[in-house]
């Protein structure tokens, strides 16, 4: 679809108007031709800045986006560790100290946190004590926003109309399993973002090089943000192959692929100028950080009942059906439509990336963390509006060559389509209405701030005390004197840092108190310090009941503080 | 910290050089409406320009004959060829004569009587003998397309132009490792940059195939016969006044050329070409460009086979200082960055000979690419070394046309004439 060249009205030479009078006059980037002939087809550009509609679409949905998102964002849903680990370390880079404030140990690329560092760095300025993680989810919805406008940028720029645009939009942001993640502070929401950037260069309508350059270092970026989103970049390369033009492709798309590469090669010239590219004794490494997460035990097979991965699937489809099972048929019907439809050539690299996530995560054996969903949504949503597009158009659209259908065959057909979209509606509205409720009602977070109020209220020495805390905690203990590292310690690190139990010669008798939150006691039945702490000590506080409470544990015996 | 703000200074110099170098090579190639509007027009009607084609032509008596022939076989129908020799040339004025004779209409010869001679007097000779409408300019062993002619009359009745430049193309990419770098050099500034100048309205005119209404030349007083780079300075002229320059390439319509047979001689080609950059800079007619932007543009073109000529030396003298000194690492990222432009252009390279390969249907093997590659730093050392002859000619005042003096004094000189003359 992209072989018409419409011909270019100066095509002699390029025009160099020097006049007298000064101005350049440089040539028209595209006009439609009298003589192309009937059966070229001209394509169609969408030029999203100078198009009122597109516009106030984008605007009005972006507000009704960012009030569902914002609102309650701090108590729902429940903070997570990982959300901890990485502001804490972006608050680690904003001190200074380097990418982590403890060992950084290549577990993922800083690029992520890098970039949450750069998000809430004015804000930290302002008040310090804002760096924690319900109230730096606000930083979120800056990601959010630019997330849900670049996906309608896309779906137009792959041609979609007006309103499936919108569709995708509203889904990718309303989506309640899309509300739950998007608050939070994962590096994937910033990998999608820069991920959906890429494929809006990619196909941009001018088909310009340094564009389809600028794709290629977005990409990266994306990549370096959260690793796994080289699983996208096939699909990025079918977006950009599709768009250019056969004339520039060759230099388009080898200068995407080098911009990609240099970028991404900046990672391991780190390690190397670090001296830590392999691994060896008495050193962290990028080889060992990639070979433990290419070794992390497996979850399961995703369909099979009991199974990690089944469960993690589970906790997905309760918050939303419609955007996961949905958005794979929409990528099923476009892949199987490709020989005829239009709109599925045309969104090919977006179904291409459900199918690649969709067949990773089905391999029977590997880990699937819960996150992985995040960098699908929005080509689920993106698949799921193409898919909406090509059924209404296959239902309302007019024969080839036919004048007008008959005023009978009109109505049906309309009556139809005005059937199938109020089933969707009806089907869609409660449930997304019941789990959005919950996202801008429920309060998951009262035993962590009460946990956090009580640490900072009722230990009283807090620069000489010593706890265990989960990450998404430590912050707030560190903003309250504790002593970031060695007073309030990543409870794992108790165990697993040797430079941390290097400062616990006595074992759990050197702690004074553990946080226990659902995570301690998770991973505490690993970790033998952490254990013997909960097990020697006792409960002051308790905050919350069952499963998810928080209990506030003071260890017995010697190195107390009061 | 000295070093560090000193190695930061010149990293985000050479960056900013390379970036634009790599942002005006790749012109042509920006968008598929750019590179559709970098080639010639198909001539629709009849034609209705007349053309004057000069021939300089000086101890060329070996190619001269079929140079005038191929140009009589044009299917344009009304032109006329002006071969210029000198009075102390007897071989080649004899070759000329006897075209002259075979096609009195068509072909005449004009006699340059200077005592000390040089293109830029050699077609001021010939200007007033000019007849036709427009003034075209060739080399004596240059291959003409025969629809070039019909071609260009197309471009100056459909465009007004005052100026059209048509492609210039060295062929033999795999006689050595530098004629691969030159040729490809070729097709980078015909093929893309030179459009880029005639749409910012600010030119360098190529030696040849450069065609020029009669009446703009008269009126700028032909080219300027002290001016090592009289093309350029040409071009610079016209374009500071506002004419109207379009440039065209099409592979099958370009001029053939050959690189110049040893390094030395190209070495001597490129010296004298900068000189001529430099001494079109001093004579300051690009002051009287219209927009402030058009005199950046002028300034930086003029200067830039000195800057470009730096880069390739200083990139790596850079990158060392930064991993063999103790700088921060945040410092050293920077040192990387006119490294990782200077990469992606390398890239670009290798995609553009795969595509002057497709062009020219020419077959581009793999050791070419090898050599492309490993041959890069060399070639701009020889940059380096030609930049740095021509501003020591400059400043000692050695601004003769060098080569005048030897014309005539043996074989190798006169190779050597034809190559420098050439352009």
């Amino acid at each position: 679809m992209t072989t018409t060249l419409p011909p270019v009205p100066e095509t002699t030479g390029t025009a160099g108007d020097a006049g007298p009078g000064g101005t350049l006059r440089i040539p028209a980037q595209r006009t439609t031709s009298p003589d192309t002939g009937a059966a070229a087809w001209v394509r169609p550009v969408v030029r999203f800045r100078s198009s009122r509609p597109d516009l106030l679409i984008c605007a009005a949905l972006l507000c009704l986006i960012m009030v569902v998102q914002g609102w309650n964002i701090a108590h729902f849903p429940a903070l997570s560790d990982d959300e901890g680990t990485y502001l804490a370390q972006a608050w680690a880079v904003q001190q200074g100290e380097g990418l982590a404030h403890y060992t950084y140990w290549y577990d993922h690329p800083p690029l992520g946190w890098i970039q949450i560092a750069f998000l809430t760095w004015i804000p930290s300025l302002i008040a310090p004590e804002t760096m924690t993680v319900a109230t730096m989810r606000l930083a979120m919805l800056v990601v959010s926003a630019a997330s849900a406008v670049l996906l309608y940028v896309l779906a137009r720029r792959l041609w979609l109309p007006r309103w499936a645009a919108a569709l995708a939009m509203l889904m990718f942001g309303l989506s309640p399993l899309s509300v739950v993640l998007q608050r939070e502070i994962f590096l994937d929401n910033i990998a999608v973002m820069w991920m959906l950037l890429a494929f809006c260069l990619a196909a941009s309508p001018s088909r310009h090089l340094w564009h389809h350059f600028a794709a290629g270092l977005a990409g990266a970026v994306s990549v370096l943000t959260k690793e796994t989103m080289l699983l996208v970049l096939p699909a990025l390369l079918v977006t950009m192959w599709r768009h250019s033009h056969r004339d520039t492709r060759k230099f388009a798309v080898t200068g995407a692929i080098t911009a990609c590469a240099l970028i991404g090669l900046c990672y391991p010239l780190y390690a190397l100028l670090n001296n830590e590219l392999l691994s060896g004794p008495g050193h962290v490494s990028l080889m060992d950080g990639i070979t433990y997460q290419l070794g992390r035990p497996g979850s399961g097979f995703i369909l099979e009942a009991g199974t990690g991965s089944n469960e993690v699937l589970r906790s997905w489809l309760y918050y939303d059906t419609v955007l996961p099972i949905g958005g794979l048929a929409g990528a099923a019907l476009l892949l199987a439509t490709l020989r005829w439809s239009v709109t599925a050539r045309a969104l090919a690299g977006p179904s291409l990336v459900v199918l690649i996530l969709a067949v990773v995560a089905l391999r029977p054996s590997g880990y699937l963390p819960a996150m992985y969903v995040v960098q699908a949504l929005p080509f689920l949503a993106l698949v799921l509006a193409g898919g909406a597009a090509s059924v209404a158009h296959a239902v309302l659209r007019r024969p080839v060559g036919r004048a007008a259908a008959p005023r009978a065959e009109r109505r049906v057909r309309g009556a139809l389509a005005g059937v199938l979209a109020l089933a969707a509606l009806a089907f869609v509205v409660p449930h997304w209405y019941e789990g959005n409720r919950d996202a801008l009602t429920a309060d998951a977070n009262a035993p962590y701030r009460a946990a956090a109020a009580w640490m900072g209220t009722r230990v009283e020495d807090p620069a000489a005390t010593r706890v265990l805390v989960d990450d998404a905690l430590w912050l707030d203990l560190v903003h309250d004197g504790f002593t970031p590292g060695t007073g309030v310690i990543w409870f794992y690190k108790a165990d697993l840092d040797p430079a941390v139990t290097r400062t616990l010669p006595g074992g759990w008798r050197d702690i004074d108190y553990v946080v226990s939150s659902p995570t301690v006691r998770r991973d505490a039945v690993d970790l033998p310090n952490v254990k013997a702490a909960l097990d020697n000590s006792e409960a002051v506080a308790v905050f919350g009941r069952g499963d998810d409470r928080i209990e506030i544990r003071r260890v017995g015996g010697e190195g107390g503080t009061q | 910290m000295l070093i560090s703000v000193f190695v930061v200074a010149i990293s985000m110099a050479l960056f900013w050089m390379a970036a634009f170098t790599l942002w005006w090579q790749m012109h042509a190639w920006r968008t598929p409406e750019t590179l559709a509007s970098t080639r010639f027009d198909r001539p629709e009607g009849g034609t209705e320009l007349s053309f004057s084609l000069l021939l300089p032509a000086r101890h060329e008596q070996a190619v001269l004959e079929h140079t005038i022939e191929r140009l009589l076989e044009s299917s344009h129908s009304n032109f006329e060829i002006i071969v210029i020799v000198g009075h102390d040339d007897p071989e080649t004025a004899a070759v000329a004569e006897r075209a002259a004779a075979r096609d009195p209409v068509r072909v005449r010869v004009v006699t340059d009587t200077h005592e000390t001679k040089n293109k830029p007097k050699a077609l001021n000779t010939a200007l007033p003998h000019c007849r036709g409408d427009v003034v075209g300019v060739f080399d004596a062993e240059d291959q003409v397309h025969p629809e070039l002619l019909t071609h260009v009359d197309h471009a100056f009745t459909s465009t007004g132009a005052d100026v059209v430049q048509g492609g210039v193309q060295l062929i033999n990419f795999h006689s050595s490792w530098y004629s691969l770098r030159n040729c490809l050099e070729y097709f980078f500034y015909f093929r893309s940059r030179l459009h880029l100048h005639a749409e910012k309205g600010f030119i360098p005119l190529g030696g040849n195939t450069v065609f020029v209404r009669t009446a703009v030349l008269r009126e700028a007083d032909g080219w300027d016969p002290e001016c090592l780079a009289e093309d350029c300075d040409l071009g610079v002229r016209l374009s500071s006044v506002g004419k109207k320059v379009v440039v065209a390439y099409d592979s099958d319509m370009v001029t053939r050329e050959e690189t110049p047979g040893t390094l030395m001689s190209l070495l001597k080609q490129r010296t004298r070409w900068n000189q001529g950059f430099l001494q079109v800079y001093r004579k300051k007619d690009w002051r009287q460009l219209p927009t402030r932007g058009q005199r950046m543009l002028a300034r930086y073109t003029l200067m830039s086979p000195f800057m470009q000529a730096f880069t390739g030396v200083i990139i790596p003298v850079n990158v060392g200082i930064a991993l063999f000194l103790d700088v921060p690492a945040g410092i050293a990222v920077v040192t990387f960055l006119p490294l990782i432009t200077a990469l992606v252009t390398f890239v670009f390279e290798v995609v553009g000979l795969h595509d002057f390969g497709v062009a020219y249907g020419l077959r581009v093997r793999f050791v070419h690419y090898v050599k492309l590659i490993l041959g890069g730093p060399f070639y701009q050392l020889m940059l380096a070394g030609a930049a740095v002859r021509a501003v020591w000619r400059e400043k000692t005042g050695r601004n003769e046309w060098e080569l005048t003096s030897h014309v005539g004094a043996h074989l190798t000189d006169l190779t050597e004439t034809r190559e420098d003359a050439r352009r």
